[in-house]
C-alpha cells in the first residue's frame, strides 16, 4: 500500500512540475513566437480589427526594406565592429590576468580580483558624466573608439570572471610539470592553461560579444549620428519616429537577437549557473 | 626536498629569470590594471570629483560648491519621489522574480527528461537585449493592436482594450512584468544550482519521518538553499536599482513619474537640465543605497541562521 501513494505522490509532483514547465515555457516563447509572426505579416493587416494572429499573404517585405535601409545596415556593421574589438581587448587583457591572479597567487591576489568584480554591481548612471566629460575631451565622442572605451568598463569585470573561473578547474600538477620542464610562465598559460580551459574562454568572449552587442545606454548616450550609432540605438530611432512601424521594428529585433541567440544555443552547456550570479560567493 | 631541488637547478640554468614569483605574476596583471584604471577607477574619480562642483552648460565652467549638490538633490522632492519608485520597483521585482525563479526552479529540479533543453530555453529572455525587450512589450501592450488586450477581450477577462502604460500604477506593473520576464531566468538557474547541490539523504531522512512535499519544502529545502537564495536575491536587487533602458524606452518615466526610477532621475539631471553636480551626486547617492541594501540584507540573513 505504501508503495502505491508513494508512486502516486510522485505522479502527482511530476504531474505539477510539468505543469510550470509548460505554463512558464509558454510564457517565455510567446513573446518571441509574436515577434517572428509579426515581421513575417504584410503591412495592411496590422490595423485590422478585430486582431488576427495568422495571415494569408507571409511576406519577406518588412525583413526586404529592412536590408535596404543603409541606415541600419551601418549601425549593424557599428555595432559588429564595436563588439569585436570589445571581445577581443576583453580577452587579450583578461586571459594573462586571471592567469597571473589565479594560477601564480601572487599576495593581495584574491581581494584584487574580488575587487575587480564587484565593479561590474556599479550602477551605469555613474559613469554617465565621467565618460561624457572625459570622452568629450579625448574628441571620441560620436566614435566607435569612444563605445569601446566605455563598453570595456561594463564587460571586463565579467570577462576577468569567467576566465579566471575556467582557470580555476585546472590541476596545478600540469603546470608544475610544464615548469620543471623549463617552460616560461606564458609558455604555461599558452600550451597547458589556455588548451585545457577552451570552453570556459570560448563562453568568456561569447559573454564579451553578447554584452557588447546589446549595450544600449552608453551607445545612446555618447552617439548622435549613424557614424557611430549601433543597431540597438537604430531600434530606438525606428521607435521615435512619427508612425511606428512595428513590421519594421520586429523584423529589425528578430535579425539582432540571432547573433546572441544562435551561439548561445551551442556554448549553453559550458555555461556554469553559479557564472551568472556574479562574484558575491566568490 | 626533490621540489627544492628542481627548482635551484632551473634557477641555475635560466639566470635570465631574475624577477621574483610575485613581480611575475603582477606582470601579467599589469594590463588589466592599466585598463581597469582608466575606465573604471578613473571615472569614479572623476564622477566623485564632479559632484563637489557646479557646471554652467552655456560657457562651459566648473566651480566648486563643496556638499551643496549632495543638498541640493536631498531637498529635491523628485529625488524622494524617484526614491520611492526605485524602492517599490526593487521590491516588487525581487518578489516576482524570487516566486518565479523558485516554482520553476523546483519544476524542472523534478521533472526527470528536458532539463537541460528547457532550463536554456528559460535563459534566453535573461540575454534578450532590454532594447528589443521594451520593444517587444511596448508592442504586446499596445492599447489597440497589442496581443495582450486581444487575448484578454477573448477570455472575457476586460471589456475593452486597456491602455496599459497610460495609468501610473498599471504602466509601474505592466514594466515590472517585462523585467522580471527578462531577468527570472538569472534567480531560477541560481536557485536550481542551489537546489542541486543539497544531498539527496536529507530528503530521504525527511521522508522517513513523514514529512509531506510542504514541509520537505519548508524544512529541508529552504534552510539548505540559504546561499543561493541570499545570492539571487542580492543580484536580483542590484539589477533592479540599476534599471534604466525599459522605463526610459517604454514610459520615459510617466505617467506622473510613476515609473522614473533613480537611473532615470540621474539621466534627467546629467542630459535634460544639464546639471552635472546634481547627476553625479544623485548617483554617488544611488551608489551607496546599493551598498546599504547588500550590507542589510547579508546582516538579515546572517542572523536569521
Amino acid at each position: 500500500m505504501r508503495g502505491r501513494g508513494l508512486r502516486l505522490r510522485r505522479l502527482t509532483a511530476q504531474f505539477w512540475a510539468w505543469l510550470v514547465v509548460a505554463l512558464v515555457g509558454g510564457l517565455v516563447v510567446f513573446p518571441y513566437v509574436w515577434m517572428g509572426l509579426t515581421s513575417f505579416k504584410p503591412i495592411e493587416e496590422f490595423f485590422t480589427y478585430p486582431l488576427r494572429w495568422t495571415s494569408e499573404n507571409w511576406t519577406l517585405e518588412q525583413y526586404r526594406r529592412i536590408l535596404a535601409d543603409p541606415r541600419f545596415l551601418r549601425s549593424v556593421w557599428n555595432s559588429t565592429v564595436v563588439s569585436v574589438s570589445v571581445t577581443a581587448i576583453n580577452l587579450l587583457v583578461s586571459v594573462p590576468a586571471a592567469y597571473g591572479l589565479v594560477r601564480l597567487r601572487p599576495r593581495g591576489s584574491r581581494p584584487l580580483l574580488l575587487g575587480f568584480l564587484s565593479t561590474q554591481f556599479l550602477p551605469p548612471m555613474i559613469f554617465f558624466v565621467p565618460f561624457y566629460v572625459y570622452l568629450s575631451r579625448l574628441g571620441l565622442i560620436n566614435t566607435r573608439g569612444g563605445l569601446v572605451v566605455t563598453y570595456l568598463a561594463v564587460t571586463l569585470p565579467v570577462a576577468v570572471w569567467l576566465v579566471a573561473g575556467a582557470f580555476q578547474q585546472v590541476e596545478p600538477e600540469l603546470e608544475d610539470a610544464a615548469r620543471i620542464d623549463g617552460c616560461t610562465e606564458l609558455q604555461v598559460l599558452w600550451r597547458v592553461v589556455l588548451p585545457l580551459t577552451i570552453p570556459g574562454v570560448a563562453t568568456a568572449a561569447l559573454f564579451s560579444f553578447i554584452l557588447a552587442w546589446q549595450e544600449y545606454i552608453f551607445a545612446l548616450l555618447y552617439t548622435s549620428t549613424p557614424a557611430a550609432q549601433t543597431a540597438p540605438v537604430m531600434l530606438f530611432f525606428f521607435l521615435g519616429q512619427h508612425q511606428i512601424d512595428y513590421g519594421r521594428l520586429m523584423a529589425a529585433a528578430v535579425l539582432l537577437s540571432l547573433p546572441v541567440i544562435v551561439p548561445f544555443a551551442f556554448a549553453q552547456r559550458y555555461y556554469r549557473p553559479d557564472a551568472a550570479a556574479g562574484g558575491v560567493k566568490g | 626536498m626533490t621540489t627544492a631541488r628542481w627548482t635551484r637547478d632551473e634557477g641555475a640554468r635560466r639566470p635570465r629569470r631574475h624577477l621574483t614569483k610575485q613581480q611575475r605574476a603582477y606582470l601579467f596583471v599589469l594590463p588589466l590594471l592599466v585598463v581597469m584604471a582608466a575606465v573604471v577607477v578613473y571615472p569614479l574619480f572623476y564622477n566623485a570629483r564632479v559632484s563637489f562642483f557646479d557646471y554652467e552648460p552655456v560657457r562651459g565652467t566648473w566651480t566648486f560648491v563643496g556638499w551643496e549638490n549632495f543638498g541640493k538633490v536631498l531637498a529635491a522632492p523628485l529625488f524622494w519621489q524617484s526614491l520611492e519608485v526605485t524602492l517599490l520597483w526593487v521590491a516588487a521585482n525581487v518578489g516576482i522574480q524570487l516566486v518565479v525563479g523558485m516554482a520553476v526552479a523546483l519544476a524542472l529540479h523534478t521533472i526527470r527528461f528536458g532539463r537541460g533543453v528547457f532550463g536554456g530555453l528559460f535563459l534566453v529572455p535573461w540575454i534578450s537585449s532590454y532594447v528589443i525587450v521594451a520593444v517587444l512589450f511596448l508592442w504586446i501592450y499596445h492599447p489597440q493592436l497589442g496581443v495582450l488586450n486581444d487575448v484578454l477581450l477573448k477570455l472575457g477577462l476586460i471589456e475593452r482594450p486597456v491602455a496599459w502604460l497610460a495609468y501610473p500604477q498599471l504602466a509601474f506593473i505592466a514594466l515590472v512584468a517585462a523585467n522580471s520576464w527578462k531577468f527570472f531566468p538569472l534567480v531560477m538557474i541560481t536557485l536550481l544550482a542551489g537546489m542541486q547541490a543539497i544531498p539527496s539523504d536529507y530528503y530521504e531522512v525527511a521522508q522517513t519521518e513523514g514529512a509531506n512535499r510542504l514541509q520537505m519544502f519548508l524544512h529541508v529545502t529552504v534552510p539548505a538553499m540559504l546561499p543561493s537564495i541570499s545570492t539571487a536575491v542580492i543580484v536580483a536587487g542590484i539589477w533592479a536599482f540599476n534599471a534604466f533602458t525599459l522605463p526610459f524606452i517604454m514610459t520615459g518615466g510617466g505617467p506622473l513619474r510613476s515609473t522614473e526610477v533613480l537611473g532615470l532621475y540621474i539621466y534627467k539631471q546629467a542630459f535634460t537640465s544639464f546639471d552635472f553636480g546634481a547627476a553625479a551626486a544623485a548617483s554617488i547617492l544611488l551608489f551607496l543605497l546599493i551598498l546599504l541594501f547588500v550590507v542589510a540584507y547579508l546582516r538579515l540573513v546572517r542572523d536569521q541562521s
